[in-house]
């Protein structure tokens, strides 16, 4: 919000440090002012009100009733209902006001003025509202926005003569009104919004735009003025729903005091001032339930512990009065009435908040906790995620992070209401898609792209959304392999990076065109060449580490020395490897301790597979003899499938 | 004699091809049976004069003979060493292929050891969120102004939006553990804007929480002060706390950072627990403490100086192989 600091200086009336400086006591006690520049003989202060302080601080009086406090002025404002001279005429008598919707118009206040004479706006005026980036239009508007501005309390100014039956009724709009706003936009109206409408049609969305039909123009004589206070989700729904923010809407969606409609006293006074305007006897106030000040205990004793640092008591109470709280009570037991102003304040800790930014957060001492150092406990899937990246970064996968925001063609499972693009409207159900794109866009540049990536996928689940989380990887070989098979190499990838962390018995089964991935014969993923050249692999991440942290059981190796025999043989093309190996630990019996397939070469036909067999005892040294019997056996079984062993 | 034997000798100690054959010469000419040894043998049947004379020039050439036979073995040695294939030092190594982690896991890693060793202990949670975690039980209700302070990606037709920080934990974790606890939770999160060089639609963010019967302000200051030497590598580390709002703590706080020499830096948001929110996870009134959020893609771009946050998750190896 912009903030004008000659209009702060005047509002305070007394000398208020450098912008600069000023910018920088605001920002360490109240709010952020993010910017500081000049603008003619004027500083404007760029302020980021929180909604904590929007219900009052949308305005220069609270900004700088901030900045009063905050340098220890005092700090009063003008009763302009002292300034105004009343005619006879009894405003009430002017125009007839209904508040038919009380819960969304919690008060309406209104003045009659007469006699205005409409024209351009004096220059002091003009000036602070082009500070504040606001277009001067007439005296009469220019005054009600001006002291909006300055009071936060946003106004409205009808022609009482354009008005059907000199009747306002505020009530909420008809099925297919319709309004032309000020700005000449049209605007389709539902029983939802709230207007301020004559005795025929709406002629005000209330607290968000005023209507073309009574607007005041040259030839306006008589106003009727409008200060009121609205329901602020109305404000906000209605706002949202004809995509129209107003200075007024901004303020009343933030909620505002219904106390502060009095300020409409300080416009009709200025009208009465500038446009030679006549106030009409009396204030037309429609305001059943009052708002009254709220009481808040506070333990002084509280403030300490929580923030940590020992400001006396006195201090306390000097601070809060400061502020115009009201203090009573005991010394530490303290009662304190807060100003309807105030909306944010309704609990102990809102004081400490208060207490601590106006003594000053940055007086807060570092003091580590006294509490027991409880030792931290690390969830066992972090440990494997930290596990795996590693493994995987050692095998020459670099990591990826991608968006889980994808299009509906890569893999887009649960759709969003609202995308910000239609190529991220849906939600990932797979980490592939992305990686083959990362991969193409990687070739580029490079010859050899490996990547992997641990990330949440998403499936709809009836009313609910499956949240799992995968590890992905792909892998692309450079031009001159392109006779090596990926999928061999990604498999060596898998195997290693599952004995790595201690996770033995995989398994992998055809299915479809794709290959399952089975540790003790569960279904933990799956691995493909998706195209040539590029193989990947997608698994279940929880299930690797439930599977990973399962107990092993340690065993000794053997003390008695292993003997290698090796088998060779053609198989067709068909034939699996698993198969193979199959026969030799059947036939091969306890004593093979591993079969290792070193070499495979696949002609279109037949292919021809060559095996380390490792014999070993745990109970004594085998010997030669022994060892050629369970070869021989191995081998008469091999044949007896009719594969064809080739002996050396 | 001696004579004889020792030109033989040497001429075949010269030719010696390798220490094979310079262990044959030495066995044929100084071995037990060796030609030089049968002299030395022989000299016991000789006369006194001859026995003399021929004994100190046999021992001469035995001595002479040892001492070639080491030279020539000092040279088969070198020979053998200058033999190996000569090699080019200074040309580069082959390369092992090697695979690189993501900064942002490499800054997560980091900020989870450093809250680790403080003993606070890291949580993850969901990504798809209801309203009731996202925002009611912290103190966000439905139509608050407060709301518009994210901007929320939600489900078709479901119930359900994307978290827009990873504050849901606080309250998922309070509602089934007692206090007191430290806990983090580094995760993904995801924002309903137009993306920028500061700004995407999701972003990695970590939660502090830590709930006792006396934490108070004063320790959150140290806490992150002590988390950000460890993190900067420093001791040279200010922070500063000022006020901000956030609706599930009271106070709030934006947390500034400054090294030595350097700017203030924004760089997370934090308070004291509201009442509220522990009210709604069913503590009782003696519990009070602190959390805290910052953006880790904003601490990774201060600590490797990235400009542009959108290099993140672009998967370009060309800036992933940097870390």
């Amino acid at each position: 919000m912009k903030i004008s600091y000659n209009w702060l200086q005047e509002i305070i009336g007394k000398k208020i440090p450098d912008p600069e400086k000023l910018a920088d006591l605001l920002t360490f006690h109240s709010f952020e002012v993010e910017s500081v520049e000049k603008f003619d003989n004027d500083w404007i202060l760029d302020i980021d009100v929180l909604p904590n302080r929007a219900h009052d601080c949308l305005s220069h009086q609270e900004i700088a009733r901030e900045a009063a406090i905050l340098l220890k002025h005092s700090f009063k404002l003008v009763d302009y209902s002292k300034k105004i001279k009343e005619t006879k005429e009894l405003a009430s008598k002017a125009v007839k006001i209904e508040v038919k919707d009380k819960e969304l118009c919690p008060r309406y206040t209104a003045r009659v003025i007469d006699n205005v004479k409409v024209g351009p706006s004096p220059k002091f005026i003009q000036d602070k509202l082009k500070a504040c980036g606001l277009k001067p239009i007439s005296n009469v508007v220019d005054i009600a926005n001006y002291v909006m501005l300055e009071t936060g309390q946003p106004l409205h100014a009808f022609d009482a003569d354009k008005l059907k039956d000199n009747s306002l009724i505020i009530r909420r709009a008809k099925k297919g009104e319709k309004i032309v706003s000020l700005d000449n936009d049209k605007y389709n109206l539902d029983e939802s919004m709230l207007v301020i409408a004559d005795k025929e049609k709406p002629v005000c969305i209330a607290g968000v735009k005023g209507g073309m039909g009574p607007g005041v123009d040259q030839n306006t004589k008589r106003v009727v003025l409008e200060a009121a206070n609205f329901n602020y989700e109305n404000i906000r729904n209605t706002s949202r729903k004809i995509k129209l923010k107003t200075d007024a809407s901004w303020r009343f969606e933030n909620s505002i005091d219904p106390n502060l409609t009095e300020e409409i006293d300080m416009c009709a006074y200025l009208i009465q001032d500038i446009c030679q305007g006549e106030v009409l006897k009396g204030r037309i106030d429609i305001y059943p339930k009052k708002n009254k000040e709220k009481r808040v205990n506070l333990e002084t004793e509280r403030v300490r512990n929580l923030l940590g640092v020992n400001i006396p008591d006195k201090e306390i109470i000097n601070i809060l009065k400061r502020l115009g709280f009201q203090v009573k009570g005991t010394k530490d037991k303290l009662q304190v009435a807060i100003p309807t102003r105030r909306m944010d304040i309704s609990i102990q800790e809102d004081l400490i908040e208060e207490v601590g930014r106006i003594y000053g957060f940055e007086k807060i001492p570092s003091q580590l906790p006294e509490a027991v150092l409880v030792p931290s406990e690390r969830s066992e899937d972090l440990i494997y995620q930290n596990k795996i990246k590693d493994i995987l970064t050692n095998l020459g996968f670099t990591e990826a992070y991608n968006y889980s925001l994808v299009d509906k063609e890569e893999l887009g499972s649960v759709e969003l209401a609202n995308p910000v693009s239609i190529k991220q409207n849906h939600l990932r159900s797979s980490l592939i898609p992305l990686l083959v794109k990362n991969v193409k866009e990687n070739k580029k540049s490079f010859e050899r792209v490996r990547l992997f990536e641990i990330g949440k996928v998403f499936n709809l689940n009836g009313e609910k959304v499956n949240e799992k989380k995968k590890l992905a990887g792909i892998i692309s070989l450079e031009e001159k392999d392109k006779n090596s098979n990926e999928f061999y190499r990604l498999k060596g990838v898998i195997d290693t990076m599952f004995n790595r962390i201690g996770i033995s018995n995989i398994s992998y089964n055809n299915s479809n065109d794709k290959a399952e991935i089975r540790i003790n014969d569960e279904l933990v993923g799956w691995t493909d060449e998706i195209e040539k050249g590029i193989a990947v692999f997608e698994m279940d991440f929880e299930k690797i580490v439930e599977l990973a942290t399962e107990e092993r059981v340690y065993a000794t190796p053997s003390k008695y020395p292993a003997m290698v025999r090796d088998i060779s043989l053609l198989v067709d093309h068909r034939t699996k490897v698993v198969d193979v190996l199959n026969i030799i630990n059947q036939a091969g019996g306890s004593l093979v301790k591993d079969v290792d397939l070193f070499d495979i070469y696949d002609s279109s036909e037949r292919k021809s597979l060559a095996f380390h067999i490792i014999f070993q005892s745990d109970e004594r040294t085998l010997t030669d003899k022994e060892v050629n019997q369970l070869q021989d056996k191995i081998i008469k079984s091999l044949e007896d499938k009719n594969w064809e062993v080739r002996k050396s | 004699m001696p004579d004889q034997i020792k030109q033989n000798a040497a001429k075949e100690i010269n030719q010696a091809k390798n220490l094979k054959e310079l262990e044959d010469i030495f066995r044929i000419y100084l071995g037990r049976k060796g030609k030089l040894t049968e002299v030395l043998r022989s000299l016991k049947d000789l006369s006194e004069k001859e026995r003399k004379e021929k004994g100190q020039l046999a021992n001469k050439v035995k001595i002479e003979l040892s001492q070639l036979i080491e030279e020539k073995k000092k040279e088969l040695a070198n020979k053998k060493k200058t033999d190996k294939k000569w090699i080019d030092v200074t040309a580069p190594g082959v390369k092992v292929p090697r695979g690189h982690l993501h900064p942002i896991t490499l800054v997560q890693r980091q900020i989870e050891d450093i809250f680790q060793s403080m003993g606070f202990s890291v949580l993850d949670g969901p990504e798809v969120e209801t309203e009731y975690y996202n925002f009611d039980a912290l103190n966000i209700p439905k139509n608050h102004p407060a709301r518009d302070m994210w901007d929320t990606f939600w489900l078709k037709d479901l119930d359900l939006l994307l978290r827009t920080h990873t504050s849901p934990m606080q309250a998922r974790h309070m509602e089934k553990n007692n206090p007191p606890l430290r806990v983090i939770v580094p995760g993904k999160c995801y924002r309903h804007e137009a993306t920028d060089a500061t700004h995407d639609v999701q972003f990695y963010q970590f939660e502090g929480l830590m709930v006792g019967e006396k934490v108070s302000a004063a320790n959150f200051k140290a806490i992150v002060e002590e988390f950000f030497k460890q993190f900067f590598k420093t001791s040279d580390v200010q922070v500063r706390l000022r006020p901000s709002f956030f609706p599930f703590v009271e106070p709030g706080f934006e947390v500034d950072v400054r090294r030595k020499g350097g700017k203030w830096l924004e760089i997370m948001g934090a308070g004291m627990v509201h009442p509220n929110v522990f009210k709604e996870a069913g503590y009782a009134k003696k519990w009070q403490g602190f959390a805290f959020g910052a953006g880790i893609e904003r601490l990774t771009m201060i600590k490797y100086q990235i400009d542009d946050i959108r290099l993140f998750y672009k998967s370009d190896l060309r800036f992933l192989k940097q870390f």
